[in-house]
């Protein structure tokens, strides 16, 4: 027996260590290290500026200001490094970037399209404590992959990219955004990402900001209906079959019970309340949300400390201490709310311009009438 | 606990099954959930204050198969835990009493 809203401990996270000053240990810093990419994704949650040439000009944090924010996180508990972007790997000095992070010893998680892989690269994320690198892969084939991400080639780069990693002995995990065009593929992607050597597939939800917010509204997403069926037959068919590893994101109140005691990681949390983002303009933010909604920049690295920000931030102590009571709507009535804190804090702010806003798909999945009746708490008179 | 302990559910708490026949335990007293396994599941649905453990342990090798040799250890936490949590009451004489 399990209370299903108490979050687990992450298995990352050293509680014997004094927190700091706010109560939080800041675990893992999200660095969206450029504000390029190589591709153009239709899907795209913060729109990146596109970079086709081999000298990316979209602003890209500077080594050394990297480096500091780095060190000054490791007292506040950092144990970990996520670089994304954009495309983190265009970012002109990524391997120096990496070899001083091979040096840390920190955790490093890289997400990539896979199309600016190189052995070299692979090589230096291998170097890294633990590393974990998710590829992704939006179609099964090439014409579809090809379609999502706006570049023509970037399926083949991507496989290769793959095969680089493999080849130094990194199983990475492929990342599919799930939407009309590529829903019936997903369980031919389980088939190629296991026979290429991937270690696990996770599919994502295309999520209504940015530019996923006009495939929203150009109809080319799911609609909940869809999904939360899509949900069940991942959960009760697919995962089941599968040969590795399969996540898929939707919120917790959709998840059997099973894949939350059974088996360890996947989960959709917000993970608001250990890390933050770094934006490649050198900017603190709640995570790349910052790119998108300026209130949620945090000030600039070079002139303000991360100490201070982390500790006495008013964004991030609102939800310190309002997540998750505060939560409104569905996500407050939800049995899940603990676990799940809203799944994404920085999605429902685009949304609603509240901190504590509900969720879009369990928003959505309510008014359908197909939220989970038993993961909820009773409506009031 | 011994093999007489005559556990009662909490009536109160509401048993909501899913599909997989897992359930969540729901106190609307204090609007908490508990996850439950679908062998916790059986056990629930018989703490009626009247079968002795032995008897929950009995019924359970009656339906099921390949139950384990540490199934009385297992369910010896599984009352511990839903009895701390108030979700049920134990009587260690009922069944010497009656």
């Amino acid at each position: 027996m399990e209370t299903i809203n108490e979050p687990r401990p992450e298995p990352s996270a050293s509680p014997d260590t004094v927190p700091p000053a706010c109560g939080f240990h800041l675990r893992t810093l999200y660095f969206y290290v450029t504000e390029g990419c190589n591709c153009a994704c239709r899907h795209c949650w913060i729109a990146p500026r596109f970079e086709a040439g081999s000298s990316p000009t979209a602003p890209s944090i500077e080594f050394d200001l990297f480096t500091r924010i780095v060190e000054q996180a490791r007292p506040l508990g950092l144990n970990g490094v996520k670089l994304t972007g954009g495309e983190p790997l265009i970012h002109p000095e990524f391997e120096r970037i990496l070899a001083y992070l091979a040096q840390t010893k920190l955790r490093v998680i890289v997400e990539t399209n896979g199309m600016a892989l190189t052995p070299g690269i692979a090589g230096l994320i291998k170097a890294c404590a633990n590393p974990f690198v998710s590829v992704s892969i939006d179609g099964a084939d090439a014409v579809t992959h090809d379609w999502v991400r706006g570049v023509e080639g970037s399926f083949d780069k991507a496989l290769q990219g793959i095969r680089t990693l493999v080849d130094v002995g990194i199983r990475p995990q492929v990342i599919m955004s799930v939407m009309g065009r590529n829903r019936d593929q997903m369980e031919a992607l389980v088939a190629l990402a296991a026979e290429r050597g991937a270690s696990s597939v996770k599919f994502n939800i295309v999520t209504p900001t940015e530019r996923g917010l006009r495939m929203h509204e150009a109809g080319e997403t799911l609609k909940v209906e869809e999904l939360v069926k899509l949900g069940e037959w991942v959960e009760r068919t697919l995962i089941p079959k599968a040969p590795i590893r399969v996540f898929h994101s939707h919120p917790f109140a959709f998840k059997p019970l099973s894949a939350m005691f059974e088996k360890a990681g996947g989960m959709n949390r917000c993970g608001i309340f250990s890390i933050i983002g770094v934006l490649g303009n050198g900017s603190y933010a709640l995570c790349g949300i910052g790119e998108s909604v300026p209130e949620l920049v945090f000030g600039d690295a070079r002139t303000v400390s991360l100490e201070e920000v982390w500790n006495t931030n008013p964004v991030l102590q609102e939800i310190r201490q309002g997540l998750p009571s505060k939560l409104k709507g569905i996500c407050g009535r939800c049995l899940m709310n603990g676990v799940c804190l809203g799944s994404c804090v920085a999605m429902n702010y685009y949304r609603h311009h509240d901190l504590f806003a509900p969720f879009w798909f369990c928003e959505d999945a309510e008014t359908a009438g197909l939220f989970p009746a038993s993961r909820l708490q009773p409506a009031a008179a | 606990m011994s093999e007489s302990t005559v556990p009662r559910a909490n009536p109160r708490i509401i048993l909501r099954e899913e599909f997989d026949d897992w359930a969540v335990l729901f106190d609307p007293d204090t609007g908490e959930g508990f996850g439950i396994d679908p062998v916790a599941v059986f056990y629930w649905k018989r703490l009626d204050g009247v079968r002795t453990k032995s008897q929950l342990l009995d019924e359970l090798r009656q339906e099921c198969t390949d139950v384990p040799d540490d199934a009385p250890e297992h369910l010896d936490a599984f009352i511990a835990r839903l009895e701390r949590r108030g979700l049920l009451s134990v009587d260690e004489d009922a069944a010497a009493e009656s």
